[in-house]
């Protein structure tokens, strides 16, 4: 279990931004193994800089990392997998020796690095791309390549800056099988994206993180509750003025009108519509992760 | 096998796979080669072509063993005069009595046909005289010439080598932490070890581009003839050259490591490294200097100054005889450096190393907690 809490970072000022800027402000968070976490936010939140200090890349000012109840050491992180958001590669080495290389490096036998290796670029439609130089890659076989360096000494857990970023959807469906298998393995995978509807599908749990501080955390479902759905009712050809003193919204397009509303009683509702005219649509439509995120950070 | 060996390994594997690199060792094994034949080439011994006419041919050879001589006879002093003219012979001995030339004649050969000339009728008047023992009381210097050619070559190569390796020590680090790869490095090994793995790396293809030259240097002045005159203790001063390397190598790759993590691309490389060039280039000119003044005091003191004694003292060895304990004092003084600069660059690497983006001031990097 990944135990995030207290996170603070302040980067110093420099020519044109004087003041320097409060990154972190107390994030925390827990992923659980097995789960997968979903981290959300607008440029400029903080998902970058929390990886990096899980990653042992920066220092935080203030607050704890901790792995498995206790804090985290460089030899916990040589057993986690990272992608950093800009990516790395030597772009002159061969697809297939850089990530073995890397495999080594993490300690694995040349035996087992080469194995992981040949699995890897398989799995990754890229076994024909074996010794071809990374800089002779497509970007989108680039961050392949670059996905299976994280993956390659079968890591405890994962970190994952926009893995999605800039693939094709074929890639994507690639990416997301792989993460979802290490994950049903007991592996705690954190990734962040832009792609909500992607974090929608994927993720059992998601934190939205706004000016560095975790603005709402829980499984999508938890944060459709907190949030709470919204009555839509279409009715046809109504009586003017059906709806006046109802809570929400009316809209009106063309014979129709749609009545949209957080509050007030349904059961109410539903017989004044009924009253007035052709009820041709009557429910509670759950919030999307996109409108729990506009809500949450706004 | 531990991640400062692996990174190494990588350095090492990744290089001599490149063409740049394959084809930059065949060409300075070639010209170094060939630099063996040089002295072959311009130094041919003097030869003169010797005309008689109505003459006895003097007893040269004997008197000047290292020059070659023909002879032709004429069979008048007009013919005589004509070969002289068109350059044929250098000169016409005439009735044993005169000389012809064009013009001039050569001091040397002026000189052995005027004392032969006299020794041989001194000895058919009966008088012997000994020939003058000749005796140095000073150096040995009947391999200056070598050791002068020997050293202006060793110059160059350490200059070369060394600058070229430490280049690409920092365009390596520059490369890692301009791409962020540096970022996945450090969370599967220590800094210290990815710095010392990529300047071995990079010094072992050093050492084998320097063993490449010296293997090709020694194998062509033996197939040329100019190993005949190496100086004694050739095998001290080629091992001098190898320790030397490492140990100027070792000093200018960390500290080229370390002012190159200071900065993020590829472009601001020469830049932050132009102090540290400017050393090895201060270097490569005294140690210049002293292939031809070897005991000179400058070159004599700056043999003993770090890093500076790494390319000065080689080159000492090379242009004369240089006593032990200088040897021994001047590189204990370098391996402290060495060391210094170590703890130095690895603590500079270790803290700019992850801050990408604008140039890091090194003032800053010293002061950081």
């Amino acid at each position: 279990m990944l135990e995030i809490s207290g996170l603070r970072k302040r980067f110093a000022g420099g020519p044109g931004a004087p003041e320097g800027k409060q990154a972190l402000d107390g994030i925390g968070f827990t992923v659980r193994p097995g789960e997968m976490f979903g981290f959300v936010g607008a440029n400029g939140a903080g998902k970058s800089t929390t990886m990096r200090i899980v990653m042992g890349v920066l220092k935080a000012d203030a607050g704890t990392v901790s792995w498995r109840g206790e804090p985290m050491t460089h030899a916990d992180r040589q057993r986690f997998g990272y992608m950093p958001e800009e990516r790395g590669l030597y772009q002159k080495m061969r697809a297939g020796e850089q990530i073995e290389y890397f495999g080594r490096l993490h300690g694995m036998s040349q035996a087992n690095a080469k194995k992981a290796t040949e699995d890897l670029l398989e799995r990754l439609s890229l076994t024909d791309r074996r010794n071809s130089s990374v800089e002779s890659l497509s970007l989108g076989n680039q961050q392949r390549v670059q996905l299976a360096v994280a993956l390659v000494h079968d890591p405890e857990l994962l970190i994952l800056d926009e893995p999605f970023s800039g693939l094709d959807p074929i890639a994507v469906d690639a990416l997301a099988t792989v993460l979802q298998e290490r994950c049903r393995g007991g592996v705690p995978v954190i990734f962040s994206s832009h792609q909500l509807e992607l974090v929608e599908r994927l993720c059992d749990s998601v934190g939205i993180v706004s000016a560095g501080r975790m603005v709402a955390s829980g499984t999508v479902d938890e944060l459709r509750a907190a949030e709470g759905g919204m009555l839509r009712v279409v009715v046809r050809d109504p009586a003017p003025g059906w709806a006046d003193g109802l809570p929400g919204q009316v809209d009106v397009q063309g014979n129709r009108h749609v009545l949209v509303t957080e509050d007030g009683d349904d059961q109410d509702i539903l017989r004044r519509a009924i009253k007035a005219g052709h009820v041709e649509h009557f429910g509670v439509e759950q919030p999307t992760l996109t409108e729990i995120f506009k809500e949450a950070v706004a | 096998m531990n991640g400062m060996m692996l990174v190494a390994r990588r350095e090492i594997t990744t290089q001599i796979r490149t063409r740049s690199f394959v084809i930059s060792l065949l060409v300075t094994v070639v010209v170094v080669g060939a630099l063996a034949f040089a002295p072959k080439l311009f130094d041919r011994p003097d030869s003169y072509t010797i005309g008689t006419v109505n003459s006895q041919q003097l007893p040269l050879e004997a008197a000047a063993p290292d020059i070659e001589f023909e002879w032709r006879s004429f069979p008048d002093e007009a013919a005589a005069t004509r070969a002289v003219l068109d350059g044929d012979v250098d000169a016409v001995l005439v009735d044993g009595a005169k000389v012809f030339t064009d013009g001039q004649i050569e001091t040397e050969l002026g000189v052995l046909l005027q004392s032969t000339h006299r020794e041989a009728k001194l000895g058919a008047a009966g008088v012997q005289i000994a020939p003058l023992q000749m005796e140095s009381v000073g150096a040995d210097t009947r391999y200056q010439a070598a050791r002068t050619g020997i050293a202006v070559v060793l110059v160059l190569v350490l200059f070369m080598l060394i600058l070229g390796q430490v280049m690409m020590v920092a365009m390596g680090v520059v490369e890692e932490k301009g791409s962020r790869i540096v970022e996945i490095l450090l969370s599967s090994v220590r800094p210290w070890q990815l710095l010392g793995g990529k300047v071995i790396g990079l010094g072992v293809l050093g050492l084998i581009n320097l063993g490449a030259i010296l293997v090709a240097g020694i194998g062509a002045s033996f197939a040329s003839g100019f190993a005949a005159d190496f100086p004694p203790g050739m095998t001290g001063i080629v091992a001098g050259v190898l320790v030397w390397f490492v140990l100027g190598y070792a000093f200018f790759a960390t500290l080229g490591a370390a002012l190159a993590s200071l900065v993020s691309r590829q472009e601001e490389v020469g830049n932050v490294m132009s102090p540290m060039t400017m050393l090895i280039m201060a270097a490569y000119f005294v140690a210049f200097y002293a292939t031809t003044d070897p005991t000179g005091t400058l070159a004599t003191i700056v043999s003993f100054v770090p890093p500076f004694s790494s390319m000065v003292m080689p080159v000492r060895m090379a242009a004369t005889e240089v006593p032990l304990w200088e040897v021994a004092a001047s590189a204990g003084l370098m391996v402290l450096a060495v060391l210094a600069i170590l703890a130095f660059g690895a603590k500079v690497y270790e803290r700019a190393v992850l801050r990408t983006g604008a140039r890091v001031k090194l003032g800053e990097v010293l002061r950081a907690k």
